[in-house]
């Protein structure tokens, strides 16, 4: 192995209590790739997200990113590291403006959160790169309205700017089209795979639509009651029998 | 490009001028009444830089006021009456307090963080009440000579109410300014972004305990100088200012002027006192009046009495973004 994979797990497992929702979990990602994870509900893919993001420490296993062991830290060493991620349920600053939503992890990134005077409209390092983000996302004419009065797929948009502007290696998005309509969907769908193609982000995303997983993932994992059941292109999925019999061919899509 | 939003100038401008030239025209008792709105209000902006900024409810902010006046007292019994070292020390002195409370306090949430502070402001209130060699207990500490300040050929003492008036003005003027820079500096948004969302706070990277201990101890810090300020109008530190019901007065303040708008609070102390005022004439129970007074308030002001206000007033357009 001469290149470190962006993302590698290894033996990962949580429970509580006797409960055990994941276990015995190993994949790695490589640099840049675009991989997803699915599953049906309850398959344990949020506990996943939430043992390897630090939101809390799995109960078992080892997590590494880039190389570098990260396995247990709390949430805001991790993105430190270079990992961020999303929420299935849209988790940003409702009542602040998109622009100072996109500002509040540069701040933090610029080591400036124990700034007590300044104005930050002033401070070009943070406008200027959170400008740049909000372009990329196309949300930047409404920089100045708040979050609260956006449409539901621009919220998805502010977070997916939230998560980037700090240029983390890896980003883990939470179903990013969920409970949008198909042409929100598809809009993210090509989001995603334009901003991995400028910043070489290596994204790995949960998704619940088939569709979205197929025409974005270049791997796919499939989870299966706390078991990484299968891995591979979507091709290999498609036609691995277990996957079928699991997942696919029960049409858990309502 | 992105702007910063109005930073209206002339309201803030109008408020200074009519504070400057009020004690001109109003009686000396109303004079007092205005230096006590002052330094309450001073009080309950730094009670909402907590409340309105950061999300957090203290009940313990008392004993951070009570600890700038006890200093305060103490050093001039010993003598000390230089009012920038008695100014200065007062706020460090909270300031460290607040930092080993809001240490212990940020470990929970919500009503526990509430509770927490409770308990804290209530063991300083013992300390106050019991340890009567130091604090002469609950009778208080009875200051006898006032620092003076000479400004401008002009000497301010704090023993003439107009003088003392102007002293207490410059002061709470001074602090909320620096409030106000805070509350717009990097730190400030940040403190914002945990009110909304803490879980995303620590998930751009922010260690929402620490952050949380600044803003604790710099409400701490700014709640002791206005507790210096209130030893040296009122001549005396007492335990009560350490009172739990004592510490919920700058929180009932915020809620009536609005914790959505950085000078609501201080409104809000003005309404508190001129509410006190106006019932105490016709009945001892002022406190019950103002229950039915706060009930409206909350019900049919839910920004406050000032930020509703200035809503519909300056911004009739864009009312409830929500």
């Amino acid at each position: 192995m001469n290149v470190e994979n962006a993302l590698r797990i290894e033996n990962l497992g949580h429970s509580y209590g006797k409960f055990k929702v994941i276990e015995d979990i190993s994949l790695s990602i490589d640099k840049g790739e675009l991989s997803a994870l699915i599953g049906p509900n309850g398959a344990g893919k949020t506990t996943f997200y939430n043992a390897i993001s630090g939101k809390f420490p799995p109960t078992k296993g080892k997590v590494f990113l880039g190389g570098e062991n990260i396995t247990g830290l709390p949430s805001h060493h991790v993105v430190d590291k270079g990992m961020c991620r999303s929420f299935q349920i849209t988790n940003i600053f409702s009542e602040l403006t998109v622009a100072e939503n996109v500002f509040s992890p540069l701040v933090i990134q610029q080591n400036k959160h124990f700034k007590l005077y300044g104005n930050l409209f002033r401070d070009k390092q943070i406008t200027e790169k959170a400008m740049t983000m909000l372009e990329q996302v196309g949300l930047a004419d409404r920089a100045e309205q708040l979050v609260s009065s956006l449409a539901y797929g621009d919220k998805r948009l502010v977070e997916m700017a939230v998560v980037l502007v700090r240029g983390p290696s890896v980003v883990l998005l939470d179903e990013p089209t969920a409970g949008m309509n198909p042409k929100e969907t598809e809009n993210m769908i090509s989001l995603i795979k334009k901003l991995a193609a400028i910043y070489g982000t290596t994204f790995f995303i949960t998704e619940h639509d088939m569709k979205v997983v197929f025409s974005l993932a270049q791997k796919i994992y499939v989870l299966h009651q706390g078991h990484l059941l299968a891995q591979g292109n979507p091709q290999e999925i498609r036609s691995n029998e277990h996957v079928q019999e699991a997942y696919l061919g029960r049409k858990v899509n309502a | 490009m992105i702007t910063n939003k109005y930073h209206n100038l002339l309201g803030p401008a109008l408020l200074i001028i009519l504070l400057f030239f009020a004690p001109l025209v109003m009686p000396i008792y109303w004079v007092m009444i205005l230096s006590e709105i002052l330094i309450m209000g001073l009080m309950a902006l730094s009670c909402n830089l907590l409340l309105g900024y950061t999300g957090l409810l203290s009940f313990g902010q008392g004993a951070f006021f009570g600890l700038g006046a006890y200093s305060a007292a103490l050093m001039l019994q010993g003598g000390i009456e230089n009012l920038f070292l008695i100014l200065l020390v007062g706020m460090l002195l909270a300031l460290m307090a607040a930092l080993v409370v809001g240490f212990f306090s940020v470990q929970l949430d919500e009503i526990f963080f509430a509770m927490i502070t409770l308990a804290f402001g209530m063991m300083f209130f013992s300390l106050a009440h019991n340890w009567i060699d130091i604090t002469g207990g609950s009778d208080g500490m009875p200051v006898f000579n006032l620092p003076s300040l000479s400004l401008f050929g002009t000497q301010l003492t704090f023993y003439a109410p107009t003088s003392m008036y102007y002293l207490i003005f410059s002061v709470v003027g001074i602090g909320t300014s620096l409030l106000w820079f805070i509350v717009h500096s990097p730190f400030g948004l940040i403190l914002k972004a945990m009110r909304e969302n803490k879980e995303r706070v620590s998930f751009v990277g922010g260690n929402v305990k620490k952050l949380r201990i600044a803003a604790f101890a710099i409400s701490g810090a700014f709640t002791g100088l206005a507790g210096v300020l209130f030893c040296l109008f009122n001549s005396m530190a007492t335990p009560d200012f350490m009172h739990w019901s004592f510490s919920a007065k700058p929180v009932i303040m915020s809620i009536i002027g609005g914790t959505g708008v950085f000078l609501g609070p201080l409104f809000g102390a003005a309404i508190f006192f001129i509410l006190e005022q106006v019932i105490i004439q016709f009945t001892e129970n002022w406190m019950f009046f103002l229950g039915i007074v706060l009930i409206p308030i909350v019900l049919f002001f839910p920004k406050g009495v000032f930020g509703t206000l200035r809503d519909k007033i300056f911004h009739p357009t864009k009312q409830e973004t929500k």
